[in-house]
């Protein structure tokens, strides 16, 4: 029932604004803005004053709305919101995206007891609510921009899903996904959680969200975490989880005259919690997306041995370095593949792992044909490839991406970094991202990061070489 | 309120719930003591059994490798006059005598936090456990995947894999977390509890002491 009204709540056919308005300082304006910039479906914007908003005809109230409405974006006053769920009830609507604050999360107390009134208001009509004291949700497999900001509609869809109890952390997140080409299905925060709350939107994407390849989670606290973590665990293997935890504390109970209780720090117990339930624990908002990206763009490894390739020495050396430390190794090469490589490069650089491929700068099929010889290697179950723009190699990405069109898609993981200055190689960084097994990040520091993640992505499915990372 | 229940008591309590110990007595005098380790078989061990003393070691509290009646006589007189004179306020239960346990040190411990409820800990015992903090955690229950990867994230896990003084039996430890956490799943008045240290070896765990604290 719940998953149902969740599936329409997100992918609406119609959807009432309650408190649209003109003025660029309410809410209700920038809901609005979002809407209209995107959305497909019909728009109702309520208004009690009755004239046009952003274009559109209002209407006084929810009832006057000829015909059903499945979403309700309300950002009335907190005062005025009973009343609104009450007359979105009568309506039959099917979800509700509640940006309002002033309810749990305030100081007043009044703030919590205005919360249950509206959950029993809710629970009196079944509504799901996602919210109080939300920015709304982005659905970009739907085009749906149910948020104040219009700038999220600018994302790229993909199999990115992003639930965050914090909506400060979906605009940092939604930005630099933005920037950095990250694809996503879906951007939403779950605000003070009324009767929407992680283990039911886990529920939603893993069994009715095709569109969602991977899940990120943003956890600051949850009263009662095991609710998440065992919708996590019955879900294990299907889509990865991965879960960036803020408000750790490493101290344990001082006061407690037990090792155990002594030891047993907040942050200790989620990790051993995340593990068992199959969820990937990251530790920055950088690499929780890094990480999605990677899982959304690249097949899992089958193992934890690296090649890498550079355009240049140094950035390779760097890359290898990385490894080791978050639980990588460098491969080594079979005599075929060392063979192929000497073929296609001239003995006036290192050959072997990690490969300075400087000597074929002007050659960027033979730069494609070395990365696939590498990839067809036994040994070999991912690779960091790199090239750093100079003025002399301005062609070699736009060659690589002519040479890649007649190149299959890899079967293994390749996480690229390509850095030019803006403008320059833009073009076709874009044509090779998240295509054909290929991810680009910005260092090769966060490629290891993310080629380690792809790898634990893939051991905690399986159950096997959990330990190595760890020590 | 709640109760504690400490080293012999604790340890008779687990070995009646089918979990496997070193034999343990309480000893309230000296001659008790000597008549206990005669029953055991020498070498024993004698601890200090006190509600106040949590870090027996640095309290001196422990005495192992006693060889004989008089080693024990003259230990336990040592080990009460020092705690007595040093620790007046403290309470004294009385001493605990002890088959000698041999192995690797693991401590298996569980807590009730307020979010998660119960959770079990594994980690390296002994004196480890302060010094490096080698402990991983689980929510209550585990399946035997948690218990095995619970080892296997310890830092130690290669000296526990292949300690250099015989092997040991990481499949019973295994199972002791997976028996540990079935007993505490059907025991929910248990709050908190250490089991420090266990001795590890190829023979098997031995629960070698253990707190237990109850509703």
């Amino acid at each position: 029932m719940m998953v149902e009204k969740l599936g329409r709540l997100f992918s609406p056919g119609s959807v009432a604004v309650i408190g649209a308005s003109n003025s660029f300082d309410k809410l209700g304006y920038h809901v609005m803005k979002s809407l209209v910039g995107n959305y497909r479906g019909r728009i109702f914007p309520v208004n009690p004053k009755g004239e046009k908003v952003w274009g559109l005809l209002s209407y006084a109230s929810l009832e006057e709305i000829p015909g059903g409405v499945d979403l309700a974006v309300i950002a009335v006053p907190a005062g005025m919101v009973a009343g609104t769920l009450h007359a979105c009830g009568r309506k039959g609507v099917s979800g509700v995206v509640l940006i309002t604050a002033g309810f749990k999360e305030i100081e007043d107390p009044g703030g919590a007891s205005l919360e249950e009134e509206i959950r029993d208001i809710a629970g009196k009509y079944g509504l799901p609510i996602i919210g109080p004291n939300t920015f709304g949700f982005v659905n970009l497999s739907s085009d749906v921009n149910a948020s104040f900001t219009s700038e999220f509609s600018r994302m790229e869809k993909g199999g990115v899903a992003l639930v965050s109890q914090s909506g400060g952390i979906c605009h940092l997140c939604g930005f630099l996904a933005i920037e950095q080409r990250v694809a996503m299905s879906k951007l939403m925060s779950l605000g003070n959680r009324c009767n929407v709350d992680f283990p039911d939107l886990l529920t939603y994407l893993m069994d009715e969200d095709d569109s969602t390849r991977v899940i990120a989670l943003y956890i600051e606290g949850l009263d009662e975490p095991r609710k998440l973590l065992d919708a996590a665990r019955s879900a294990r293997g299907r889509k990865p989880i991965i879960a960036l935890k803020a408000g750790k504390s490493e101290k344990g109970d001082s006061a407690s005259r037990f090792h155990t209780g002594s030891l047993a720090g907040n942050q200790a117990i989620w990790k051993g919690a995340f593990r068992q339930a199959g969820i990937l624990e990251v530790v920055t908002a950088e690499e929780l997306l890094d990480t999605a990206k990677a899982i959304d763009s690249c097949p899992l490894p089958q193992g934890s041995r690296v090649a890498v390739l550079s355009g240049q020495a140094g950035p390779g050396m760097i890359a290898s370095d990385a490894l080791e430390p978050c639980g990588l190794s460098l491969s080594r090469f079979s005599e075929k593949t060392q063979r192929r490589i000497n073929e296609l490069l001239p003995p006036i650089a290192i050959r072997t792992n990690p490969v300075d491929m400087g000597p074929a700068w002007y050659n960027p099929g033979n730069i494609i044909e070395i990365l696939r010889a590498v990839l067809d290697d036994e040994g070999t179950d991912g690779v960091i490839f790199l090239a750093m723009y100079a003025s002399a190699n301005l062609k070699l990405a736009e060659g690589m991406v002519e040479y890649m069109e007649a190149v299959d898609p890899f079967k293994k993981p390749v996480i690229a970094c390509f850095t030019a200055p803006p403008g320059i190689w833009d073009g076709p960084i874009g044509e090779l991202d998240r295509k054909k097994g290929i991810a680009i990040l910005p260092t090769p520091e966060r490629a290891a990061k993310a080629m380690a993640n792809l790898w634990k992505v893939r051991a905690m499915a399986n159950g096997k070489e959990v330990r190595i990372w760890d020590r | 309120m709640g109760s504690l229940m400490l080293s012999v008591d604790a340890v008779s309590f687990l070995e009646k719930e089918g979990f496997p110990v070193l034999t343990s007595f309480l000893a309230a005098g000296e001659d008790e003591a000597a008549v206990r380790a005669g029953e055991i078989g020498f070498p024993v061990t004698l601890k200090l059994s006190s509600p106040d003393v949590v870090h027996k070691t640095e309290a001196g509290g422990i005495r192992v490798s006693l060889r004989d009646a008089a080693e024990v006589r003259q230990a336990f007189r040592e080990m009460v006059g020092a705690f007595t004179s040093d620790n007046p306020e403290k309470r004294l239960d009385g001493v605990m005598v002890q088959q000698q346990g041999s192995g690797t040190e693991v401590i298996v411990g569980m807590l009730t936090d307020p979010q998660f409820g119960p959770v079990l800990m594994c980690g390296l015992g002994g004196i480890f456990v302060e010094a490096v903090k080698d402990v991983s955690f689980r929510l209550i229950p585990i399946e035997p995947r948690d218990a095995r990867e619970m080892l296997e994230e310890l830092k130690g896990y290669d000296m526990l894999k292949s300690p250099r003084s015989g092997s040991i039996d990481i499949a019973a430890v295994e199972e002791f977390l997976l028996g540990i956490s079935t007993f505490l799943e059907h025991h929910p008045e248990v709050r908190e509890m250490d089991l420090n240290p266990l001795f590890v070896s190829s023979r098997g765990v031995r629960i070698c002491d253990a707190r237990i604290k109850t509703d």
